[in-house]
């Protein structure tokens, strides 16, 4: 009984007028929208290029770091980084737990970095510095087109990247963020 | 009497086809010109197929600000991916497919945006039934009232015909899922209809 109820209230459904105007013209929004002058492409298309070629550089130090022999121990001093601020599109967000990870490890990297060899550090250093300045590029390429799902996903990657890579200098066991987690 | 019947009849229905004919040349034409950057062309596309867009808009968002913004967001998607556009389905059908991928990109942010939205729907009545008459505005009224996974497969499946597998692609759910908030949608939909002793 039911059943046939449901299909008459879909044949119904079926007569529900389908085409409705606007209450009012949407024409002249739509008309300065595509009518603006088009944003140059060339300089999205290199930079993403470049944040390409970096990440990439990036992620093969990052795995010659974590693959290689391990055994250090060469205290140093500790070198100042300064991490850019994550700023997503509308598909990404970084959640507390990230943060607060990324707290824990900026914390730790210091004393991490002074365990290290002065070779090591230097390595470190340089790849961190690859990272955020791979970070630096895409986030300034998303100020200028914040919906850029591509971008959006090259930054999350590439703080991940970042993440593995100060996980590694620090050495933690501590249970913190994984990859998958952020 | 009956062969100038047949005769009126035949005529009637090949000025029929000769129209549709016609319409689907011009819009060709005018998607041709488009693709060449001509926003004039563009707005008589925009013209021909506005209701339909922003009607699908509007049952899916049940609020005629976003439905508005949809809208919009539909057309100026479109204009950026016309020369995308090949023709293997109808330019309409093509257009409903930005339009509900603007509908379910605006609901994203939507809900990072919970407060503001809440707003704005505050504001903002939403009257789906704009189109409907009688008995069908009790039953749009209902529609708009559903759950948003039950009320998008709801629209696209019984308002606008499409399948479960073109509702699902426009969704990104499985025919399954779609059929299964279909289910859910009848079920609700006869509920709160018969609380009110709507008759189909």
């Amino acid at each position: 009984m039911n059943d046939e109820r449901e299909d008459r209230l879909v044949a119904a459904a079926g007569k529900l007028a389908k085409s409705i105007e606007p209450e009012r013209d949407l024409w002249p929004g739509i008309a300065e929208a595509i009518e603006a002058p088009q944003r140059r492409n060339w300089t999205p298309m290199f930079a993403q290029a470049a944040a390409v070629v970096l990440l990439v550089a990036t992620s093969s130090a990052v795995t010659w770091y974590a693959v290689k022999d391990d055994t250090v121990v060469a205290p140093e001093y500790s070198a100042e980084l300064i991490f850019e601020q994550a700023s997503f599109g509308s598909v990404y967000t970084l959640g507390p737990g990230f943060q607060e990870a990324r707290g824990m490890l900026m914390a730790d990297l210091n004393a991490g970095l002074e365990q290290l060899s002065p070779e090591e550090r230097a390595d470190i250093e340089n790849s961190l510095a690859v990272v955020q300045s791979v970070i630096g590029q895409i986030n300034a390429e998303l100020e200028n087109d914040p919906e850029n799902v591509y971008l959006q996903e090259l930054l999350l990657r590439t703080y991940r990247d970042e993440l593995a890579l100060m996980r590694r200098v620090g050495g933690l066991t501590k249970n913190v963020m994984l990859r998958n987690d952020i | 009497m009956e062969a100038l019947l047949t005769v009126e009849t035949s005529d009637y229905s090949q000025g029929m086809v000769s129209t549709e004919n016609q319409a689907t040349t011009d819009e060709a034409g005018l998607i041709e010109r488009a693709k060449r950057s001509d926003s004039k062309a563009f707005e008589a596309l925009y013209r021909m197929h506005i209701g339909q867009v922003y009607g699908l808009c509007l049952r899916m968002t049940g609020n005629v600000s976003e439905a508005e913004d949809c809208a919009q967001d539909a057309f100026i998607q479109a204009w950026n991916k016309l020369d995308r556009f090949r023709g293997d389905s109808a330019f309409s059908t093509w257009l409903h497919r930005i339009a509900v991928n603007a509908v379910l990109g605006r609901m994203r942010k939507s809900k990072r945006e919970h407060d503001r939205i809440q707003v704005a729907a505050a504001e903002s009545t939403a009257p789906a039934s704009i189109g409907d008459s009688g008995n069908l505005r009790d039953l749009s009224d209902a529609v708009d009232k559903l759950p948003e996974g039950a009320r998008h497969v709801f629209v696209l499946y019984a308002v606008y015909g499409y399948s479960h597998k073109e509702a699902g692609k426009m969704l990104d759910i499985a025919v399954g899922t779609s059929k299964a908030q279909l289910h859910r949608a009848r079920r609700l939909l006869v509920q709160q209809l018969e609380k009110e002793g709507f008759e189909a």
